[in-house]
Parts: C-alpha cells; sequence; structure tokens
C-alpha cells in the first residue's frame, strides 16, 4: 500500500492508502473522495478525473501518455502545465506519499 | 457454470411502455437473463453493465448483427474499438468542449434558447417537448456540428430516421428505403457545408474534421456527423422533457434548486432517472462468466443501464426522482472507450442554459395533467409530450 493524498479545490486534505497498480483516479472513486468523477472508467475518454500533480511530484509521476494532451483539452477547468488525467496515473511503490490536486469542475 | 436463465415472460410491448418494474424484477431475481424476445442477454446490475462497457476487449462494440450499417450507410465509430474508434472520435472531440462552449457559443445558446421562448404565449398550456425541448436541442446542435442551412424540421426528421433505421432489427426494407433518402439529402448538405468551412473555418465539428491536418476519410467525417444527428437531439430533448417533468411533480425540489441554483444536478438525477439511451449492445469476444453464470462466446449481451441507474446497491430510492443525492454515480453517459461524446455539450446546454432560462422566464409553469404524459420507448426513451401552462 502507498498513501496519496486529494487537496480538495477548498483546501480540504483527503489521504487514502492505496494499492500499488491501481491508479489516481480509482483510488479515489474507491475511497468516496470528491472532485473526481472518472465518468468513463480510465478509457481517457472523459477528462472527468482531471488533476493537478504536486509541484513536488511531476518527475516522479513522469510525462502524459499518448492521447491525454487532446482528452485535458476536453477537462471542465483550466488545464496547467501540472494537468494529468489521474486514472493515467498509475501508483507505483515511488509514488508513496503522492500528492495531487483537484480542480473545482470535472464537469 | 450454468448458463442465464431465460424471461420468456417479457414482451418487446411491455419494455417500450415501461420496463422499470420488469427491470426491479430482473435486478432481485434474475440479474443476468436472457430475453428471448430481443435476442439478447440482459445485465441489469450497475456492477455488470459498468464492467462490461469498461473492456472492450472482451465486450466488442463491432456487432455485425444490428441495422446500423445499412441505416447510416456506413460502418461508424459506434460500432468500432481500439485505436480506430479513438481516431474518429477525437477528430470531432474538440469541438465538444466546455471551453468552446464557455467561450465560443454559450452567449449563442442562450439567445437561440430565448428566440424559442419568446415565441411561447403565457397563460395558456403549450407542448413545451415540441414547441422548445426538440427544435432548441436540433437548433443548437445544427451549429455544433457545422450544418448551418439545414432547418429545425429537416434536423429532426433525419434524426428520427436515423433512429428508426438502426432499429430496424426487423429488417424492415421500408424504413432503409427511408433512411437511404435521408442519407441522400445529408450527404448533399454535409458536402455543401464542407465546402463553405473549407473556406470559411469555425470551431464546429464539421470544419475541425475537414480543415485538419491529418483528416480521416471523407465517408468517416460524414458517418461522424450522422451519428452526432441521430444521437444528439432526442437525448437532450428527452432529458430537458423528462427533468421538467422532475422538477414540476416535486415543486419542494424545485424550490429547492432555485434557491441553490442546483440545476446541473437537477439535470444529472434527471438522465439517471430515465435515461435517454436505456441500453446497449456488446458482442462476447470469448466464453466468459457475469454474476456466476456462463457468457458463450458469440452471444450479445444488453448492457440496460436505465436498470443500473436504479439499483439498489447504489441508489436508495432509485425510482423516484430525488434532486439532493449525497451521490449520482448514474451510468446515463456509459462508460469505457464509448463514453457518450456529447456529454460535456449536454450538461452545459441543457444543465446550465436551457433549464434556467426556461424556469426563469415562466417561474410559476405548472404540469395540469402529470398522469397524462405518455412514457415511450425501450432502447431511447422519454415522454412524448410535455404539454405545461404557463405563467
Amino acid at each position: 500500500m502507498v498513501k496519496v493524498t486529494y487537496v480538495a479545490a477548498d483546501g480540504t486534505r483527503t489521504e487514502v492508502d492505496a494499492a500499488v497498480g491501481s491508479n489516481v483516479m480509482q483510488t479515489a472513486l474507491d475511497n468516496d473522495v470528491d472532485g473526481i468523477v472518472g465518468e468513463c472508467g480510465g478509457a481517457m475518454m472523459c477528462a472527468t478525473c482531471h488533476c493537478y500533480v504536486d509541484e513536488g511530484w511531476t518527475e516522479a509521476t513522469g510525462t502524459r501518455r499518448d492521447g491525454e494532451d487532446d482528452m485535458l483539452d476536453c477537462a471542465a477547468d483550466e488545464v496547467k502545465p501540472v494537468s494529468r488525467l489521474s486514472c493515467q496515473i498509475k501508483l507505483t511503490e515511488e509514488l508513496d506519499g503522492l500528492v495531487v490536486h483537484l480542480p473545482e469542475e470535472q464537469v | 457454470m450454468p448458463l442465464a436463465p431465460v424471461d420468456e415472460t417479457v414482451a418487446i410491448g411491455d419494455l417500450v411502455r415501461d420496463p422499470y418494474p420488469i427491470y426491479r424484477r430482473m435486478r432481485a431475481e434474475t440479474p443476468v437473463v436472457r430475453v428471448p424476445s430481443v435476442k439478447r442477454t440482459f445485465l441489469t446490475k450497475a456492477a455488470h453493465t459498468k464492467m462490461v462497457k469498461d473492456d472492450p476487449v472482451l465486450f466488442s462494440s463491432n456487432d455485425p448483427t444490428t441495422p446500423m450499417e445499412p441505416a447510416f450507410r456506413a460502418h461508424t465509430l459506434m460500432r468500432k474499438d481500439g485505436e480506430e474508434h479513438r481516431r474518429e472520435r477525437m477528430a470531432m472531440q474538440k469541438a465538444f468542449t466546455p471551453k468552446v462552449i464557455k467561450t465560443n457559443w454559450a452567449q449563442l445558446y442562450r439567445d437561440i434558447t430565448d428566440r424559442y421562448l419568446d415565441r411561447l404565449p403565457r397563460g395558456e398550456t403549450v407542448d413545451l417537448y415540441s414547441e422548445v425541448c426538440a427544435p432548441v436541442s436540433a437548433r443548437i446542435l445544427t451549429h455544433i456540428l457545422g450544418l448551418d442551412g439545414a432547418s429545425d424540421a429537416e434536423m429532426m426528421r433525419w434524426s428520427q430516421q436515423l433512429i428508426d433505421g438502426a432499429g430496424n432489427f426487423g429488417w424492415d426494407p421500408k424504413l432503409f428505403e427511408i433512411t437511404d433518402k435521408a442519407n441522400d439529402e445529408m450527404d448533399v448538405h454535409i458536402a455543401a457545408c464542407a465546402e463553405r468551412l473549407r473556406a470559411e473555418p469555425d470551431d464546429s465539428a464539421l470544419s475541425l474534421m475537414v480543415n485538419a491536418a491529418d483528416p480521416i476519410p471523407w465517408s468517416q467525417i460524414v458517418a461522424n456527423i450522422k451519428i452526432a444527428i441521430g444521437g444528439g437531439i432526442n437525448e437532450p430533448r428527452d432529458a430537458m422533457a423528462t427533468i421538467v417533468y422532475g422538477l414540476l411533480t416535486n415543486p419542494d425540489q424545485l424550490a429547492e434548486v432555485r434557491r441553490q441554483e442546483a440545476w446541473g444536478a437537477a439535470f444529472e438525477e434527471g438522465i439517471r432517472w430515465v435515461a435517454p439511451i436505456q441500453a446497449s449492445s456488446r458482442l462476447v469476444m470469448e466464453d466468459t462468466q457475469i454474476g456466476g453464470v456462463d457468457i458463450p462466446k458469440g452471444d450479445i449481451v444488453m448492457s440496460i443501464q436505465a436498470s443500473s441507474n436504479r439499483d439498489e446497491d447504489l441508489f436508495e430510492d432509485g425510482e423516484d426522482y430525488r434532486v439532493f443525492r449525497d451521490k449520482n454515480p448514474h451510468q446515463a453517459f456509459g462508460t469505457g472507450p464509448h463514453h457518450c461524446a456529447g456529454a460535456h455539450i449536454a450538461r452545459r446546454t441543457v444543465g446550465e442554459i436551457m433549464m434556467p432560462e426556461l424556469f426563469e422566464r415562466f417561474p410559476n409553469m405548472s404540469l395540469p395533467d402529470p398522469e397524462a404524459i405518455v412514457w415511450h420507448g425501450f432502447g431511447f426513451r422519454g415522454p412524448l409530450s410535455m404539454p405545461v401552462t404557463l405563467n
């Protein structure tokens, strides 16, 4: 298990235990974390699991995956350099302690 | 494991009239069940419908036994999987983003909605379904797609004819004659619009596709536009009419929606309660199991999202319209690679523009006879009219 912290747009922090091999979107849904919808189930077709990776974690989470840029254009909120679709961030031991910030709007 | 049980009692007509009591019984007694009258295996639980749609390798959209190909005269992205599907879909997806709507179109859509509301007489009973829900949906879609010049009546007729053709499971040749004629008309209009948009590009879906650096084949550009015509009018129309019904028959909720400006939540609950697209088919690619029964390769399973949206495992009082739910994880837009491409548009146009404009304009609108409303449809479902008294 690894720890992931979701910081809501209003600053509320939710820390959850996540399974290695799961992803940041699914972990949020499994733990009832508000602010991530993930409506397409990780197929990279809806842009409702948009998150901002905390500045300290961008190297560890790596670059956007093929097709992710295009889908991020469909996100409801502002897209920044640290924007990712959280379904595309797979959890590894190296991401233990990961912090992601959530946008105000997903739909 | 055993095969899925068979339900011989369910006729298509029952499903068209009112499927919800049937689905409720199926969820309780036979959640995975073969229905001979529809020649499909019904999946009625949310976990199963989501699992099937999230796994396009095992459950393919490429079901060759549907009448969609003759109806659209094309193999459309709805019936494709993998990279080919993604490429065709992404070719138009950027016309459907929240940013494009917010920055380029929102004011125009408000103006369109206002224009249709302006025509309505106060103090009389009018059919909102035919006077507002349908034509406003058609007019907005015409702009989104770049089909300027097509009338509301043409857009609505083409849409309905494509839907009827795609649902022509009895393979009635007369229905395909009708879709052939509609396809001829659409082909001419789409080609003319494309020529205009090559000269004067805008943010419409057709413009994006024809002016792309690496465009998809013309046949698929046309097919994409037809899919959007077939799928872009009846859903917002039915969603809007359903939400109006839900709110007018629950005045306490309407008051609270107004107070909180919770139109988005009212929209989500409307499409959960009566999903405009109720069911979708997937072809089973390998022998597998769902919910403790064997599902053989070659079987066609039907994801009944209408039922999933009322699944007792996820929703308390799922049979009722209740805007203020803690969570509303409905599957009205589907899930997986075929998640509705128009979801963002529907939420922005119906939820954020059409509903608040309507209720602001007619704050004392009432539904004189809720019992008289006829609901109709198995694959697609909604009310057939929505006569309201405007005040």
